[in-house]
């Protein structure tokens, strides 16, 4: 019986369980908390699939043609085709495994649209659809664990990978409890770990996304893909505990951008694009709210308050109850914020990577979305990748499994003496310092000024980085998880630095132009420290 | 203000209790000064020494995980939804939630909720349900975070080994609802490890960070319960 090592709970990470279970064979679902703690939870807008109940005119054609479009002709055409056909089934199956989508009075499936979509296709349940589709997964993996065919592990980290001659056998992991590293093998490692937050320090989504796996498999050979893609959603709000996400909704509703200008009010984006400017892209809001230089506020406070309670409750709570602010009586301060990655392992049609065995499905594998991914893709795509991987897996021939003893001795060596440390210095330091750079040259807007001092700040801090001792009393995993963090924002920097034009998320003011040479995904390879940047031309990832 | 919190440094050492200062803004939830105090140059506790950072976990930061689910005040809450302009006095007491076993300082292991869930079967299996669902009901139940705040609150409530408490009974409900074939079985395990022991004290549904209606599931499981199907 083939054994499936899957890192990563979220829906992407469970959905490939499920599948792997189902065609029979044993599952490890390893990650540090319960599928209840992944970002996936926090998916509120919807799934889209053209089904049944499709708008007069959709076609999987045209979902098909709106993906590919929105991600600026870089995403597989077969991927996506592949992914669009799939969605209806996937719609189904959620419903069979108990999703309630909401429905009218009529039980009729209700649809919205996100920007980008030619037609409503986004199925929601209520305000919470990654959370509902959540807690049906997991009810189904329960089934699976009972009958004997999914172990779930929690409290474990991601350490490396264990790979031998292009091969990968399974992985190690921190675990919380014996504080010490363990080995888990396996015929197949899928990758399931979400996006890559923590570059960014405090973004829209679960902070336990942070790329170290992503990094880590790097510094280990995968190739990476599409860096330099980064979605910033252009409307959240500041906290003190984080950056919070203002739905699009509000402007859907009528919600109106502006800034102040010696007391007036000024509404950029409609004098710009006339009155559907507040219903623009999030990347090209995002960019005209960093030209503005201003504060900028989002006003919904014309709409009744009634019309509010029963339209926008989430935005109206959110707002009340992390910055005191009435929406019925005054505007939210919105600014643009980290929110997806389109980047991240670089994946065949099948999910496997470079590496024989090292797959790599949802929000950490780069396939889909091209430049820039549609609202309500994403959770589409977590949940088909996780089954296509699943079935590749079971079609795969098996190979022999090499000897990692000494790798992991001197791994767990090399742990020891980091777990020793008497030092009072935080990881989180050198976190919160390549967060600022980050978010100052890895921004809306880019320049090969500004990436070049980016990618000398990082390599200074990678420098470092290496002979600091780090406060023992922070989790371990903050402490070795640095590394690979850093590499991978020095790859991110590096693509963005490469790709000279401008493209779907990725804008350089000083190559504002889309050019035909570009129109090639970007694959980043680490070999000893150096990193060699290519563009598939070849679609060599495609097939 | 002072934050006073029950330490421990690994499962089987002896608690502590540590008090830290802080003086910033009260817009601020409690998730947001636990991670003021650990993330300054050194963490130093009231009376001025250098001490260990303080663990918690948290994914969310905005109440849709329950990771970060503690008592505070003596109220078992979440943190990142829990303000400071809200709770009263100088002094905020922060201890880990009683029910689970203590892992390091306010992280709880609450495995257990999770396995008892397993070890009963509690899952729909084929999507079987009644002509006519209440979509409303199973939407609120569908949101529970597993956080064990209803838990921790709970008087029959204790390390989960008989009586496994509102989380329980809400899946319960899901599944009785989803699935006809399984009502019975089910209805069994419910009857055996929560509506055969609980005493309707509902401090669950008070404390619930997702509001649900554990009542409401009771009521619906009761009806089949007293149909005898
Ligand atoms: C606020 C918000 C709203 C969103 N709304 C929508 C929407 O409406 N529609 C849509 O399609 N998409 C939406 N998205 C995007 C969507 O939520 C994600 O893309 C998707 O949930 C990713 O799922 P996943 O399975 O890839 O990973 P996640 O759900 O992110 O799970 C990652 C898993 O990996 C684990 N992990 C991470 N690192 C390690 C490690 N080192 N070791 C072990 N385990 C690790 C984590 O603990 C977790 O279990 C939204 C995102 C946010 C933040
Ligand atoms: S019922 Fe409420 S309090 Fe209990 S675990 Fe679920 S969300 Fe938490
Ligand atoms: S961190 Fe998710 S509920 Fe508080």
């Amino acid at each position: 019986m083939k054994k499936v090592l899957i890192i990563g709970n979220g829906i992407s990470g469970m959905m490939c369980a499920i599948r792997c279970a189902e065609l029979g064979m044993k599952v490890k679902l390893i990650a540090p908390g319960p599928s209840e703690q992944s970002q996936s939870v926090m998916a509120a807008g919807g799934i889209n699939a053209v089904t049944e109940s499709h708008e007069e005119g959709d076609s999987v054609q045209c979902h098909i043609e709106d993906t590919l479009k929105g991600g600026a002709y870089l995403a597989g055409s077969n991927a996506v085709k592949g992914l669009c056909s799939d969605a209806k089934e996937i719609i189904h199956y959620l419903e069979r495994i108990g999703t309630v989508f909401s429905v009218d009075e009529h039980d009729r499936v209700l649809l919205r649209a996100f920007g980008g979509q030619t037609f409503k296709r986004t199925h929601y349940c209520g305000s919470s659809t990654g959370k509902h589709i959540v807690s049906a997964l997991v009810m189904e993996v329960r089934r699976f664990e009972a009958a004997g065919f999914i172990t779930r592990i929690m409290r474990h980290h991601f350490y490396s990978a264990l790979i031998s001659d292009g091969r990968c056998c399974g992985a190690l992991f921190y675990n919380e409890d014996a504080r010490e590293l363990v080995p888990v093998y396996a015929d197949a490692l899928v990758m399931a770990t979400g996006g890559q937050n923590s570059l960014f320090g405090k973004t829209t989504g679960s902070s336990r996304c942070d790329g170290y796996a992503v990094g880590r498999l790097f510094m280990q050979g995968a190739a990476l893909k599409n860096l330099e893609f980064i979605q910033f959603h252009p409307t959240t709000l500041q906290t003190p505990q984080k950056r919070m996400l203002i739905s699009e909704a509000v402007r859907g509703e009528g919600g109106r951008l502006f800034y102040m200008d010696g007391g007036q009010k000024v509404f950029f984006m409609e004098d710009k694009y006339g009155p559907g400017g507040n219903l623009m892209t999030r990347d090209l809001i995002s960019r005209e709210i960093v030209a503005t230089g201003r504060d900028v506020f989002l006003d919904i406070s014309f709409m009744d308050r009634k019309a509010i309670d029963s339209r926008l409750p989430e935005v109206r709570d959110i707002c009340a109850k992390y910055r005191g602010i009435d929406i019925s009586k005054e505007p939210i301060p919105v600014a643009p914020s980290v929110h997806y990655f389109m980047g991240g392992l670089a994946v065949h049609n099948d999910h496997e990577t470079n590496i024989t065995g090292l797959y790599a499905v949802g929000e950490c594998a780069s396939i889909y979305h091209g430049a820039n991914r549609l609202g309500g893709n994403s959770l589409l795509s977590a949940m088909h990748s996780g089954k296509v991987a699943a079935e590749n897996i079971y079609g795969k021939d098996l190979c022999e499994h090499a000897d990692f003893d000494n790798y992991i001795l001197a791994e767990q060596e090399s742990l020891k003496k980091m777990l020793g440390a008497k030092s009072p210095f935080a990881a989180m330091h050198i976190r919160d310092m390549l967060s600022d750079t980050m978010r100052e040259h890895m921004s809306i807007v880019r320049t090969a000024e500004s990436l070049s001092k980016g990618v000398e700040d990082v390599r200074y801090y990678l420098s470092v980085a290496e002979r600091i001792h780090y406060d023992a009393s922070v989790s371990a995993y903050i402490n070795y998880s640095l590394n690979g963090i850093l590499t991978l924002a020095l790859a991110a920097l590096t693509c963005a630095d490469a790709r000279k034009e401008s493209r779907g998320a990725h804008y350089r003011s000083d190559y504002p132009a889309t050019l035909d040479e570009y129109r090639a995904a970007t694959i980043i390879s680490y070999n000893d420290g150096d990193m060699q940047v290519t563009f598939d031309r070849e679609n060599v990832y495609e097939d | 203000m002072k934050i006073r919190i029950l330490r421990q440094k690994v499962p089987d050492s002896e608690p502590y209790w540590e008090s830290f200062n802080y003086d910033g803004t009260t817009e601020i939830s409690v998730a947001g000064i636990l991670d003021r105090l650990n993330f300054g140059d050194d963490i130093i506790n009231d009376l001025g020494e250098k001490t260990d950072r303080i663990g918690w976990e948290y994914s969310c930061l905005q109440g849709m995980c329950g990771a970060c689910a503690m008592v505070i005040n003596e109220t078992p809450a979440l943190a990142c939804e829990t303000f400071l302009k809200n709770l009263k006095g100088d002094e905020v007491v922060l201890r880990p939630l009683r029910k689970f076993p203590v892992v390091h300082d306010l992280i709880v292991d609450r495995s257990v909720i999770h396995e008892t869930l397993k070890s009963t079967n509690v899952y729909i299996g084929e999507y079987n349900p009644k002509e006519k669902e209440d979509h409303e009901h199973q939407y609120a139940v569908a949101n529970c975070l597993k956080c064990g705040l209803c838990l921790e609150v709970c008087p029959n409530y204790t390390d989960g080994k008989s009586f496994y408490g509102a989380a329980y009974a809400n899946d319960c409900y899901l599944v009785k609802a989803r699935n006809r074939e399984k009502a019975g079985d089910i209805r069994r395990s419910y009857a055996e490890h929560f509506a055969n022991s609980c005493s309707k004290a509902l401090s669950c549904m008070e404390v619930c960070p997702m509001h649900i209606p554990t009542l409401s599931s009771m009521a619906k499981m009761n009806r089949i319960i007293h149909s005898g199907k």
